[in-house]
């Protein structure tokens, strides 16, 4: 018996100790668990087949399937390059915007000088410019290493931890940014365009920062 | 035969298995069991990850495929995982071939000049 006072079944206990283990992308591990589940029913049907009784053929499938503790770490390490790959992808889009801020803080407004930022926030935006561009080659980088480049060399085992500090750095350069044209766009006469890449750049940063995290949280997980 | 000396040669069984075509996960587990007369032991629950690893460097690609009321993930060779499924034979044959000419030598050792 079960908490709930239903009889104990070997196959859902195993999927819902998988599930509470197991931390990636939503829709990576949901088609993990969902082939793992199906994968380890099917094997109990093998065995009841042979006219055992089902929850005895259940601790069978689960005994060929190897402990939770035993195959939850194979798979950690499976999502854990998926969620890294998402970091990297997130970081590869969204880069080139702060990129973009640093050309919008170089352009001169239509009439003359009006809306150029002042020598400090062009410096700042060089800078995270530079920040940006870092990333994308690392996030490129990750891409290739964990993708067709797999085939030949091996993926250094440290790689998504280091996706997720460089995540995690261009999402604090997001806020930099946000903060930068917010306070550009009260400074200047053409506040529009500063504030609507301000607000960009604020969803950039908790796009960015969500998935750093959840990348810092994998990565954690796979090293201990 | 043990899961940690099964565990090097884990790619090329899946990659074999599914040279004749499609399968799904039990399938393929079931397949190198059948091939290897039961003697392979593999904590089977680790193939799902590796079968996702193998589609994720483009070896292999997948598609839902339904059972009734339940689905199943189906596994296919893509073309770079024929191709790396030959190099995978050269290279056992070459192993083998090298580790079965040390242990069983064709000419005792001292009788050669």
């Amino acid at each position: 018996m079960n908490a709930a006072g239903r009889p104990a079944d070997p196959v859902a206990d195993y999927e819902a100790a998988l599930r509470a283990t197991l931390h990636g992308p939503r829709e990576a591990k949901a088609r993990m668990i969902e082939e793992l589940r199906e994968g380890l029913a099917e094997t109990a049907r093998a065995h009841a087949a042979e006219g055992v009784p089902y929850e005895q053929a259940a601790r069978l499938a689960v005994r060929d399937f190897g402990t939770v503790e035993e195959v939850a770490p194979v798979c950690q390490r499976e999502l854990t390059i998926a969620q890294a790959r998402h970091t990297a992808r997130t970081v590869t889009l969204t880069a080139p915007f702060l990129i973009a801020c640093w050309f919008l803080a170089r352009t001169p407004g239509p009439s003359g000088t009006a809306w150029q930022l002042p020598r400090t926030a062009q410096a700042l935006a060089v800078h995270l410019a530079g920040i940006a561009i870092a990333a994308a080659l690392l996030a490129a980088v990750t891409l290739a290493a964990t993708g067709t480049l797999a085939r030949r060399l091996p993926t250094p085992h440290r790689l998504p931890l280091v996706v997720a500090w460089a995540g995690t750095t261009t999402s604090v350069a997001m806020a930099v940014a946000t903060l930068a044209l917010a306070l550009a766009a009260a400074l200047t006469a053409h506040w529009p365009l500063l504030a609507l890449a301000g607000v960009l750049s604020a969803a950039s940063h908790a796009v960015v920062a969500a998935s750093a995290r959840a990348t810092r949280r994998c990565a954690r997980l796979t090293l201990a | 035969m043990k899961a940690d000396a099964v565990r090097g040669h884990l790619d090329g069984l899946l990659l074999a298995v599914l040279e004749p075509g499609p399968l799904h996960g039990y399938a393929i587990i079931a397949a190198v069991q059948r091939r290897s007369g039961g003697v392979l032991e593999l904590r089977t629950g680790t193939i799902y990850p590796a079968l996702n690893r193998l589609e994720r460097i483009g070896l292999l690609s997948s598609s839902w495929e339904s059972a009734g009321e339940r689905r199943r993930r189906c596994y296919e060779l893509t073309e770079e995982g024929r191709r790396t499924l030959a190099g995978e034979r050269t290279a056992w044959d070459e192993f083998t071939t090298a580790i079965g000419s040390v242990l069983n030598p064709a000419t005792p050792p001292g009788l050669t000049t």
